[in-house]
This record gives structure tokens, C-alpha cells and sequence, in this order.
């Protein structure tokens, strides 16, 4: 549907003779509104430049505020200034051309050199890109051309020579000082000499430096006749006092017409010429600030407030200019946002979409002979799911309204497009921010719900990194049929269950559901008719599995249930063997290895059932896990946390061994009878041996706690079943916290004075306690001087944390910027945009990253 | 297994390099966290996490923390001694180490240089070897007072010249190879092999040292590896480099994508940064560029020498609105001329 395409944009500068034929007004009076408020003739908002004010018309193209396109006008200035972005382009071509002949400073012999360079350049250029296409060819032969000729200009050799081949005349040093102000000796050149120099340099020689002269001219840089843009590029407001109030371009352009108009009174009066210099350097001062305020060299510009003012460059310029804010990224239609939860009950590839959003959301409906008496019935259905808007053939679009329902249907013909309320199964795409990866966006099928969040299963909120504790996400409706068929065919949710990161599952249970096939699969979970019927009832099962010979289930039977039938696969984890033969789990138990993100099963699933089996198991089996969890009640308390005084003898006695252990490396130390660790000195030697001693006690405390509490202890339950935290973080609750490492690894060494952490420790103790280790549990709580070793971790982690986000941001976005232009071309090879090679078969041996485990799986 | 492994293929047209940055971007949130390391030397000096990430990426000519691991051949193996003996032959002693005050005498022209004892010790130095060196090197006469200290006696007595002495005296390498870094012996946990790492990225002289292992000598600075062993062992290094840390990290990245993102930095033929100095500033498109930094810098270069936007690629045509030339983008639905006649000719009839 692109009506024009572009194939090319090419710069340029606008040329005098341009901005004249551009302009359809010249403007004379420094000054906006009119007593009456009308727009002044020959002001800043002329209405020749087009019209903002409702109900005015546009005196060039005669149409209204919102169709009006806008005109440009012009400013005559009285004298010449200097366009200040460009005056180092300036400078170095006035640097590269003698100052009496205006021949370029460089012999024949270095052209004929730079010449050759260039068509080096391009014999190169074609070796590389091994284009086969001789028209892009030809354009990266000419880009390169380019190229070369602009660093040819900044050949240092050219800069330096002092004596013009061609008149011999020594040349005089040419000063540059920011932003304009050029001068050879004490004399300034003033912007008309500037323009007299550029305009004498020949064609070739500007060839030579790499500049067109009928597109850019350097000459034209000089500035006679300022092009004011158009009105509706710079509307002023109407506050609610009714005073209006100025773009702040409009507020430069009007000084820039003040200056102009008092050099020309000047002028006229024949004012001396110190005055007139004066103005004149006013005048582009203004001129300077009005294409960039933040121009080195000049004070910005300042709003009546004190704000400085936002002029051209500004406009353009950083993450709220116009390229970042407004082109590279855009505003949509046809999208809903609002807070999201879960629903165990919607599948995977859907989303609870409520009423409310599904009423107002559209999907186009293109009406044809075969639907038509289905769009009439659309149209005339009263109520949800109806037609909201009819867009006719000539794409003038109706609202469909109770009053012109049977209207409407007659004219009703083929052709027509019916924006449609979403229903059921519509295609959407559903994203969240901050949108770091591409399954940060995936296509879900609407389920229009009841409520006012959309809701989705828990398994989809981790490719998303959502959690629900107030996040929001947006929905999006793909419009075409195109981006339909792209979003179900690429984008749908359950293709996107393996990671494109390193093909690991990344839609999966977590946490409860986790915890849920643990406890369900555990050997000797024995269940009866009823509990196994609720609980496969709930997944959406009305089959009993195969059981047992009295008549009641193990959890194995149930799960095997779900299991695509004939499936065989094993895995160890760190619970055991698992094995599952012909669809039956036989041996082991379910656990986040198993079942959790990055598992083998879902691939083993994947490759020989596909993707609709196993959306369909990854559904099912969480909400049996999750009917599990709820009948057999799983709860964490402080009785999981608290020890037994048996616990807390064995944690003293850890602890005092541990300490007498490092007591005695200490003396062994200090006696000088430490053996050094090869490559350490003894001091570093003692301080790892130290660590060492003080992680071991940590572990052993963890493994004997856990010993100790056992089954029937739903903490380590979970732990045991991967859904959350490790033995680490059980010991450090229920035993001690241990050593408080910085952020460097090591123990805490500075503080008070240099020999101690802290006024509490005696000077140069280099036991365990004086360098943050901690021997009571967040349960019973820290003593001071323990708190505060401990707050020594949490401050330094915090800060970095800080400090880092930032750095990964900015990473991210420097990689996608460099490395978007690459894809995959139909022989495997990967290439840019330019048809540059980069990988003649990707990744050494063009297998999907996405599917690279499945390839392992299948050789295995 | 050919056949069953193809059906694992890349989708043509797949935006690889964008799911490269993406799968490299994403965890960069991630790596933060994780701020523990444990045992292991390099570890411990070594940088490492989103820092070291950066580094590479960036292609900074000098890595913060450069490391060379030096494989020794023959008995060195074996030996301790030998290996110690190379060790010496390599480390990096700079006389600021082992020198704690020089003090400038400029009426007689004199540098007195007190040495540190213990310095000098661990590296199996004395003090007149140490004058000894100096005075060979740099051609002045250098003694050993009775306090062990060192005299150095210059023809001159300018201040400026002196003081100038002074300094590159301090900075002056009394032992093992210049920019080689300290180096110390370490013993491979699995073959019992004796091998160095040292903390500089030399490894131009070190391969020279007899006993080096030259086809097992590894650095992790880039340029380096670049200097010596070309534009191929460059890219190794940096998908090297990369693995591991990430690996350190416990982050599963498929190598694939840091294998793309290494080629794209190397593909010239020179090692190229990711950034405004590297591949995103030497970009073809003056919108990629504007878009990306320094917009207003990249349009004003692009007036004045009549620049040309092809309009190829991502950026310039999400900037115009139009469809990128990538992933679905990158084909066209074609019919056949016939079928074409037949649909007209279907319509027709109605």
C-alpha cells in the first residue's frame, strides 16, 4: 500500500535563489498579533505562512488550520552573517585554498596522488562488498568516491602549506575562534569577504575537498535571505488568561527582525561604523543562537523565565529531539493499556482482555461477497460484539450509531472495511516495558474477561520479567491481514517457549507450581478416586489415569496423565534419576530441573509432538501443580526458621572450632611458620586460607541444617525442589550469616583508622569478628558491631547497582544500534544492509540458537 | 544426522544481529547483581562482569586488567626451578618497586636512591646488581654507598636535566621484560604443569623467551592478540573473552551470538569498537548516524558535502515510515503471470 517509495535522500544546502522560490512572503515587521488579535501582515504569523487558528484561512493555499500544510517565508537580512554550524567547514576550506588566487593549496602531483586514492578506494570497495547487483555497485563505488574525497580534506598536508603552488603567494595565517570570527592578523573578515573567497574557488577544486558546488555550495553558507519556517512549526498557545504565548523560535526570529531592522535604520542614517559592526555582530549573534543555542562560544539565549530557549538544533537533538523521540520511535492507535494478574485458567497463549478494553479495541473487517450477510448481522447486532465504525470505499469513515444501523446496511457494499469489537481468538500483540528482548512482545489470542486487568498465566510473565504487584502492559491490534498472519505465524506465544538467548525453556512454571509437581510426584504420595478426579478435573482432565491395584493414584500416575502419550526421556537431576518410559513417569521426581526454566523435557516435547502439545502440557500441568499446592496446603512460618536448641549447640560449636582453627593459622602466621600459597605472598596467603576456613564452616552449617529439619520442613522442601531460595539462604536464617565479603571479594578492611574496621575492635586483629564475620542468624537477630559489618555489604552492592544499570542501558543500546543492520541471507550468510559479508555461514554453522539444543538433543 | 541437524537452520531473513544485541543487552541488567566471584587467581585481579563486557565492546586499546598466560615447554614443565628461572626472564620489576625515595642532590649532581630491602629480596635482587643494570642501560656511573644505597653521579648539573633523570631512572626496568607485568608461577590443577600468568600483555617479547610455549600463549588484550597473531586470533580472543565472563556469571548466552557480534567488529579486517567511534559512526546512512549521536554534527557533514541516504537500512526507514528491509520485510509476495490471468479472467465473469 506504500504509494511512493523512497529511494534516496541526498543533502544539501539551500541555495539564495531556493529560499526565495520556497518563500511565499517577505517579512518586515518584528512582531506577531495585533491589537485586535489578528495576525499581522508581514509578521512573524503572516497568514501566507499558513494558519493555526481555527476558523482562519491559509491566504496561499486557501485551506483551514488542520489541512493547511504550512508555508515558508523570509527574512531580508541588511547584512551577510555567517551560518554558525558550519563555520568549521568554513574554516577548512578557507584553510585549503591560497588567499590571493583561491586555487587549491595542493601541486598537481598530490591531486593526481588523491585522485589515485580514491579510485584505490574504489577497486577495494567492490572486492569487499561482492555485490552482484551493477547498479549497487555503482553506488558504493560513488559513496566511496565521497568518502575518500572528504577525508581528503582533512590530509593534514593541505593544512600546512605555507606558499600557494599556482601564485606562489606566502599565505597568511587564517584564525578561528568559536563561534564565528574569523580573522587574518588583526583584521576580522567579515561573512561578505568570507563569501567572496568561497564563491572563487573553482569547480574542480572543490571537487577536490569533496564538495558539489551546485548542491553545497559553501558560498550559499553566507547567510543574505533567513527562511522563517512555517507557522504551524511553531504555533504559540493560548493559555487559559487568554494571553498568548510564543514558540520559542518565534521569540528568535522576532529578535533576530528587531536587530535586523535597527542595522538598517543605522545604516541609513549613516551611523558611524563602530555602531553599525556592532549591531551587525548582534545580528549574528542572534542568527547563531536562533540554528543552536548551545553554540559554544555564545551565552544561551534566555526565555523571560530564565529557561533557555529550545531553537533548531535543540529541536532535533538527544533522547526528546525529534529523531529519537518522534521518528524513531512513534505514537499508535488501536492500542490499551492497564494493570496485569494472573489467572492460572487462561492458557498460555492468551490473554484476559476486559470488557471494557474488548468494546472499545477494533479489528478491521473486510467485507467481500462470502461475508457479507455476516457484516449486516455485525452491524446490526445492538449490543457486544458489534461494528463500530464503517470505513466506505472512498475512505470516508462512519460512525455506526443506534439511529443509522438499517441506513447504513444499505449501502452497505464489497469493499468496505468494518472496524469490528475484539472477540474471542483475535490476534494481539502484548508487550512490556522496559522491552529488552524480542519475547518481550509476543502475539497472544484475546479472551475477553470480566474485570479491569488483563490477565495472564503465571508461565508467560517471565520472557516479560513481570511480576504482578502493580505492572502494567500494553496491547496492541495488528490492523492488516499481513501483520495478523505475521503475528500467529512468528510472534504467537508458543513459539517463543525457547529462548532465542541460548535455547533454553523460558516459559515455564516457577516457584509454586514448582513446589506443586515436587510434592505431587514425590514417591509415596498416595491419592484416592476422589483427590485424583478434583485434581485432574481442575487441569481440565475428565479421564482417570492408570492406577494402582487397591484403587488409589500415586502422584506419578497423575502426572503421567498429562504427558504426551509414548514419550520416553530421562534426565538426572540433582535430586536423582528421572526417567519417563512410554508416557509414564517411572522413577524420580519432578523438580525445577526438570520442570523449570532452561529443562530438557519441553525440548524432548518440542521436537517430536510440537509446539501445540506442548503449549498444551505446560498449561495443563500448571494447573495441576497449582491444584496440588492448594490441597496439600504448603505454608512457610516462622517454625521453619526457628531451630532447636540441638541446632543451636551445633552452630556454637561450628563456630568456636572454626574460630580456633583460624586462631591457629593466625599464630602460625605470626610465627612465620605459614607455608605461602604459590603465587601470594604469606599476608595474602593467611587472608585466603582465612576465607576459605570461614565459607567452609557456612556450608558445613547448611548442609547439617538441613539434615537436621529434613522432610516435613516446607523451606527446604522448596529448596529441594528449586522453586525458591538455597541452602545458603536457610543457613543464614536459622544459623549464621557468616562472612560479609565487599564488593572486591574480600574481607572488610577499612574503616576506622587503618588497623581496624571499628573503635569496638582492638588495633590489628585480623580474626574472624573484626573483619565482618557474623555468627548470629537474621532469626535471632545481629549484635551492633555485626549490623554494621553487614550494612558494609548491603551499601556497597547498592551503590553499584547504581551505578551499573545505567552503563548496561547505555551497552545495549550501542550493540542494537551498531549490530541491527545484519540478517540472514538465503544462503546462511549473514550480511548488512550494504550486502557487506560478515559471517559467510552464520555462526560457523547456521543453526538456529533458538533450536541449538534440539540439534544436541536429536545427536545425542 | 546432516539431514536431522537442518532442520535446526536460521530463518532466512532472521534479524540476527538485533537478537545478538539483544541476547548480549538483556542480562547486562542482570550481571549487576552479581558482584561475588570466587577462587582462582585471575579472579582476583582480573576485571570482570558488565565492566570487563564493556571493555571488549568497546575495543579500548588497553584492557584494564591485561593477563597473559605463558605454557612453558620441555622440563619447564616439570620443573619449578626452571619455571622460575623464565618466570624471572619475564616479570616485569620496575624500579619504583623496588627503590623507596630518590633524592636529588643538584649542587653536585647527585641521585641518591634508597632501596627497599624487602623488594629487593623477593625478587632475588642486590643492590649493586641493581646499580650495575641502571649503569649499563643508561650510560651513567652508578656505586653502592656502605648503607646500601645507590649513587648515581651525572656530568651535569642542570635542575631540569637531573630532575629528568631522576625520573626515567624511576620508570626504568630493572628486570624481566618491559609492560610484561608481574608474572607468577601457577600449577595446573589436572596435568600438574607448571605455567605463568602475568599482569601485562607483552606477549611480542615473551615469545621470544626461550621456553615459552609459543603456540599455547594466550592473552585477554585484544590488540595484543591482534598485533601478533592477526585480525582471526583477534576475533578468537574477543568470543573468548566474552564466553567467560559471561560464563563467570553463571549467564547462558549461545555463542553463536557473541561469535556475530565479534565478526561484526572484526569483518574489516581492523578491530572496530560497537559505539560512536566504531561501527555505529562509520554507519553508510547519514539518518542511522543522526538518529543514533551527535545528530546535529552528522546532518550539518552531511549538507556540506552533498551526502547521499540510500535508505537501506533499519533506522532510515522506521525514520520515514517505511516497511525495514529485514525478517519479513526483506521479501515480496509474488504471483504467477498465469494465475494472475486467471483471477482477472474470474472477475470478469461477475
Amino acid at each position: 500500500m506504500q504509494a511512493e517509495v523512497i529511494n534516496y535522500i541526498k543533502f544539501g544546502i539551500v541555495s539564495p535563489e531556493e529560499s526565495k522560490k520556497l518563500s511565499v512572503a517577505k517579512l518586515n515587521v518584528p512582531d506577531t498579533y495585533n491589537e485586535d488579535g489578528y495576525p499581522i501582515d508581514g509578521g512573524l504569523l503572516d497568514q501566507r505562512l499558513g494558519v493555526i487558528d481555527p476558523g482562519l484561512i491559509c491566504k496561499t493555499c486557501g485551506a483551514r488550520a488542520k489541512t493547511c500544510p504550512g508555508h515558508f517565508g523570509h527574512i531580508e537580512l541588511v547584512r551577510p552573517v555567517i551560518h554558525s554550524e558550519f563555520s568549521k567547514v568554513i574554516y577548512n576550506i578557507l584553510q585549503s585554498v591560497c588567499y590571493e588566487c583561491h586555487r587549491i593549496l595542493i601541486d598537481e602531483k598530490h591531486i593526481q596522488k588523491i585522485k589515485d586514492d580514491v579510485l584505490k578506494g574504489e577497486s577495494e570497495q567492490t572486492v569487499v562488498g561482492e555485490a552482484k547487483e551493477t547498479v549497487e555497485v555503482q553506488e558504493a563505488k560513488e559513496q566511496e568516491i565521497h568518502k575518500n574525497r572528504a577525508s581528503a580534506m582533512q590530509n593534514k598536508k593541505i593544512k600546512t602549506s605555507k606558499k600557494c603552488p599556482y601564485c606562489n603567494a606566502v599565505q597568511p595565517k587564517i584564525r578561528f575562534s568559536q563561534p564565528t570570527y574569523f580573522t587574518v592578523g588583526d583584521r576580522k573578515l567579515k561573512p561578505d569577504e568570507i563569501r567572496d573567497m568561497l564563491s572563487k574557488i573553482s569547480f574542480e577544486d572543490l571537487n577536490i575537498i569533496g564538495i558539489e558546488k551546485d548542491i553545497s555550495n559553501p558560498s550559499w553558507l553566507i547567510l543574505n535571505t533567513l527562511l522563517v519556517p512555517p507557522v504551524n512549526v511553531r504555533p504559540s498557545i493560548t493559555l487559559e488568561s487568554g494571553e498568548r504565548s510564543e514558540d520559542d523560535l518565534t521569540h528568535k526570529l522576532v529578535d533576530i527582525m528587531r536587530i535586523n531592522q535597527r542595522l538598517e535604520q543605522n545604516i541609513n542614517a549613516g551611523a558611524p561604523q563602530i555602531i553599525i559592526d556592532d549591531l551587525w555582530e548582534l545580528l549574528q549573534y542572534h542568527v547563531t543562537a536562533y540554528f543552536n543555542n548551545e553554540t559554544s562560544g555564545i551565552p544561551p539565549a534566555r526565555h523571560r523565565s530564565g529557561r533557555a530557549l529550545k531553537t533548531l538544533a535543540q529541536r532535533l537533538k538527544g533522547k526528546e529531539g525529534r529523531f529519537r523521540y518522534n521518528l524513531s520511535g512513534k505514537r499508535v492507535n488501536y492500542s490499551a493499556r492497564t494493570v496485569i494478574s494472573v489467572d492460572p485458567y487462561v492458557n498460555i497463549d492468551e490473554v484476559g482482555v476486559p470488557e471494557s478494553i474488548a468494546a472499545k479495541l477494533t479489528v478491521p473487517f473486510y467485507v467481500t461477497e462470502w461475508n457479507l450477510e455476516r457484516a449486516k448481522e455485525l452491524i446490526l447486532n445492538k449490543n457486544y460484539p458489534t461494528i463500530l465504525n464503517i470505513i466506505s470505499k472512498d475512505g470516508k469513515r462512519k460512525r455506526v450509531l443506534d439511529t443509522n444501523r438499517d441506513e447504513l446496511i444499505k449501502e452497505l457494499s464489497v469493499g468496505d472495511i468494518l472496524e469490528r469489537q475484539l472477540i474471542d481468538g483475535d490476534i494481539v500483540l502484548f508487550n512490556r516495558q522496559p522491552t529488552l528482548h524480542r519475547i518481550s512482545i509476543m502475539a497472544h489470542k484475546v479472551k475477553v474477561l470480566p474485570g479491569k486487568t488483563f490477565r495472564i498465566n503465571y508461565c508467560t510473565s517471565s520472557p516479560y520479567n513481570a511480576d504482578f504487584d502493580g505492572d502494567e502492559m500494553n496491547l496492541h491490534v495488528p490492523q492488516t491481514l499481513e501483520a495478523q498472519a505475521e503475528a500467529r505465524l512468528l510472534m504467537d506465544v508458543k513459539y517463543q517457549v525457547f529462548s532465542p538467548k541460548n535455547g533454553g525453556a523460558i516459559i515455564a512454571n516457577g516457584e509454586d507450581g514448582i513446589t506443586g509437581m515436587y510434592g505431587l510426584t514425590k514417591d509415596g504420595v498416595s491419592l484416592s478416586r476422589d483427590e485424583t478426579e478434583y485434581l485432574l478435573g481442575l487441569a481440565g482432565i475428565y479421564e482417570l489415569p492408570e492406577g494402582q491395584k487397591n484403587g488409589t493414584f500415586t502422584g506419578k500416575d497423575i502426572f503421567s496423565k498429562l504427558l504426551p502419550k509414548g514419550i520416553s526421556y530421562e534426565q538426572k537431576t540433582s535430586n536423582g534419576v528421572v526417567k519417563i518410559k512410554d508416557g509414564r513417569l517411572i522413577e524420580g521426581t519432578i523438580t525445577n530441573d526438570l520442570y523449570g526454566k532452561g529443562n530438557g523435557l519441553f525440548i524432548k516435547i518440542a521436537i517430536e509432538f510440537g509446539y501445540d502439545v506442548l503449549r498444551d502440557f505446560i498449561f495443563q500441568s500448571a494447573k495441576l501443580a497449582d491444584a496440588y499446592v492448594t490441597l496439600a496446603g504448603v505454608t512457610v512460618g516462622v517454625k521453619e526458621y526457628e531451630v532447636d536448641q540441638k541446632m543451636d549447640h551445633e552452630r556454637t560449636k561450628i563456630i568456636t572450632e572454626t574460630f580456633e582453627r583460624v586462631e591457629k593459622l593466625i599464630s602460625q602466621y605470626k610465627s612465620k611458620k605459614l607455608e605461602p600459597l604459590i603465587g601470594y605472598t604469606t599476608r595474602e596467603s593467611l587472608e585466603r586460607l582465612i576465607i576459605t576456613e570461614l565459607n567452609v564452616a557456612r556450608n558445613k552449617a547448611g548442609e547439617m541444617l538441613v539434615k537436621h529439619e529434613g522432610e516435613g520442613n516446607s523451606a527446604v522442601e522448596m529448596t529441594k525442589a528449586g522453586s525458591r531460595g538455597n541452602v545458603l539462604n536457610l543457613e543464614q536464617m536459622s544459623m549464621f550469616l557468616g562472612q560479609q565479603a565487599t564488593l572486591s571479594g574480600g574481607r572488610i578492611k577499612r574503616g576506622y583508622y587503618t588497623n581496624r574496621v571499628l573503635p569496638h575492635i582492638s588495633p590489628g586483629d585480623v580474626g574472624p569478628v573484626a573483619h565482618g564475620f557474623i555468627t548470629t542468624s537474621y532469626f535471632s537477630g545481629m549484635h551492633p558491631v555485626e549490623l554494621f559489618m553487614h550494612a558494609v555489604g548491603s551499601r556497597g552492592s547498592e551503590v553499584y547497582k547504581a551505578l551499573l544499570t545505567g552503563r548496561s542501558g547505555y551497552l545495549y543500546r550501542r550493540l542494537s544500534n551498531a549490530l541491527q543492520d545484519y540478517y540472514v541471507k538465503n544462503d546462511l550468510s549473514v550480511r548488512d544492509v550494504n550486502n557487506n559479508i560478515i559471517q559467510t555461514l552464520y555462526g560457523g554453522d547456521g543453526i538456529s540458537p533458538t533450536e541449538s539444543r534440539f540439534a544436541e538433543m536429536e545427536k545425542s | 544426522m546432516a539431514e536431522k541437524t537442518n532442520k535446526y537452520i536460521v530463518n532466512y531473513g532472521e534479524p540476527v544481529g538485533m537478537v545478538a544485541a539483544q541476547s548480549l543487552g538483556e542480562p547486562g541488567t542482570q550481571m549487576i547483581l552479581r558482584a561475588f566471584h570466587f577462587a582462582g587467581i585471575e579472579s582476583t585481579i582480573a576485571t570482570s562482569g558488565l565492566p570487563r563486557i564493556v571493555e571488549l565492546v568497546d575495543a579500548r586499546k588497553k584492557p584494564a586488567t591485561p593477563i597473559t598466560y605463558v605454557y612453558l615447554t620441555g622440563d619447564a614443565k616439570k620443573s619449578f626451578d626452571k619455571a622460575e628461572s623464565i618466570m624471572k626472564k619475564i616479570s616485569e620489576v620496575k624500579m619504583v618497586t623496588i627503590i623507596k625515595r630518590s633524592l636529588e642532590n643538584f649542587p653536585k649532581g647527585m641521585i641518591k636512591l634508597v632501596a627497599d630491602e624487602q623488594a629487593l629480596a623477593a625478587n632475588n635482587l642486590t643492590p649493586s646488581q641493581v646499580a650495575q643494570k641502571i649503569a649499563k642501560k643508561l650510560n651513567i656511573s652508578a656505586t653502592v654507598d656502605r648503607e646500601k644505597n645507590i649513587l648515581i653521579k651525572l656530568k651535569t648539573k642542570n635542575v631540569g636535566e637531573i630532575r629528568a633523570m631522576s625520573v626515567k631512572i624511576m620508570k626504568d626496568v630493572v628486570q624481566g621484560l618491559p609492560d610484561a607485568g608481574k608474572a607468577i608461577i601457577q600449577q595446573d590443577q589436572k596435568t600438574n604443569e607448571f605455567y605463568l600468568i602475568s599482569a601485562g600483555s607483552n606477549i611480542r617479547d615473551i615469545i621470544e623467551v626461550d621456553g615459552v610455549d609459543k603456540t599455547r600463549l594466550y592473552t585477554n588484550d585484544v590488540f595484543a592478540m591482534y598485533d601478533l597473531f592477526g585480525i582471526e586470533a583477534a576475533r578468537n580472543t574477543l568470543v573468548n573473552e566474552l564466553r567467560k565472563t559471561l560464563k563467570e556469571q553463571k549467564i547462558g548466552v549461545d555463542t553463536r551470538h557473541l561469535m556475530l557480534i565479534a565478526d561484526a567488529m572484526t569483518y574489516s579486517g581492523f578491530v572496530k569498537g560497537v559505539g560512536r567511534h566504531g561501527l555505529s559512526g562509520q554507519k553508510n546512512s547519514v539518518f542511522a548516524k543522526a538518529a543514533y549521536e551527535e545528530t546535529v554534527k552528522h546532518l550539518v557533514n552531511a549538507a556540506a558535502f552533498s551526502e547521499v541516504d540510500n535508505m537501506r537500512g533499519v533506522t532510515e526507514n522506521i525514520l520515514v515510515g517505511k516497511q525495514i528491509p529485514i525478517g519479513t520485510g526483506s521479501v515480496r509476495l509474488a504471483i504467477k503471470k498465469e494465475d494472475m490471468q486467471k483471477v482477472k479472467a474470474r472477475s470478469k465473469k461477475k
